[in-house]
């Protein structure tokens, strides 16, 4: 009954109702199988043939098994192992933070709430304008995080008019 | 006498020994009923009998049997259920 090449459903476990191949007749009442399921030996009892018997060699490799069945039409999922991505490095907030000390040192004049927001942005003009243009988002959410975004909105606008009086 | 809430068989009694070397009774909630198969009504195994509060904090793989099925039909019936779909004509298994 379970000759070589049988396709059959496998009826218990948790692979239960995927197809597989009979691959090698072990003894009366084992058989190696492959498939959908994993390659492993398999009571008889725990399967259920189906009608197809398939051309394959004894020991096929389960590449092999997989081309078949995917003749017959059985899809079969390959899985694919992951790997672990390397974790992207983070150069952003210690330049925040250095913005943050420099701007506060240059000044003190005004004291009012909007200070430090006036403040952040005028020290950034000081050391490199390349740098506010180059990177004009990525401070505002920086900013945003620290405080809310409503807030950022304005100072970019302060931004833009404190650099041409200086 | 006990409150005439308490007189209900739907809560247990629990003889507990306090430190004082006093007898008290503890009322407690009772568990739910065991799971039973869909189709056979035979008692399902793999599947914990608790409080919903106790089955909501726990993991879906603790709460059933992981094979198709588990949890709904006993391991019979489910061979059985997939035996029928291989007889049955014109459909595609």
């Amino acid at each position: 009954m379970f000759k070589i090449g049988r396709l059959c459903l496998k009826i218990a476990g948790r692979d239960a109702g995927l197809k597989c191949l009979v691959v090698e007749v072990i003894d009366d009442n084992y058989v190696l199988i492959d498939g959908q399921t994993r390659r492993r030996k398999c009571n008889i009892k725990h399967l259920e043939p189906l009608d197809k018997v398939l051309k394959v060699k004894k020991g096929v490799s389960h590449s092999d098994v997989l081309k078949e069945l995917r003749k017959e039409g059985v899809e079969v999922k390959e899985k694919i192992k992951r790997k672990k991505k390397a974790m992207p490095k983070i150069e952003e907030k210690p330049k925040a933070k250095e913005t943050v000390k420099k701007q506060e040192i240059p000044k003190p004049k005004k004291q009012e709430k909007p200070e430090l927001k006036k403040e952040i942005p005028a020290a950034k003009p000081k050391k490199a304008d390349k740098k506010t243009k180059a990177k004009p988002k990525k401070t505002s959410a920086k900013k945003a995080e620290k405080k809310t975004v409503k807030k950022a909105k304005p100072v970019k606008a302060k931004k833009t008019v404190k650099k041409p009086k200086k | 006498m006990p409150e005439g809430r308490y007189k209900s068989r739907s809560l247990r009694r629990v003889y507990t020994k306090l430190p004082g070397s006093k007898v008290v009774v503890h009322y407690k909630k009772r568990k739910p009923s065991k799971a039973v198969c869909a189709q056979c009504g035979a008692l399902l195994k793999g599947v914990p009998r608790e409080r919903p509060y106790k089955m909501q904090n726990m993991a879906k793989t603790k709460k059933r049997p992981s094979r198709p099925y588990g949890g709904f039909l006993c391991s019979k019936c489910m061979r059985a259920k997939l035996k029928e779909k291989i007889s049955k004509p014109g459909k595609n298994v």
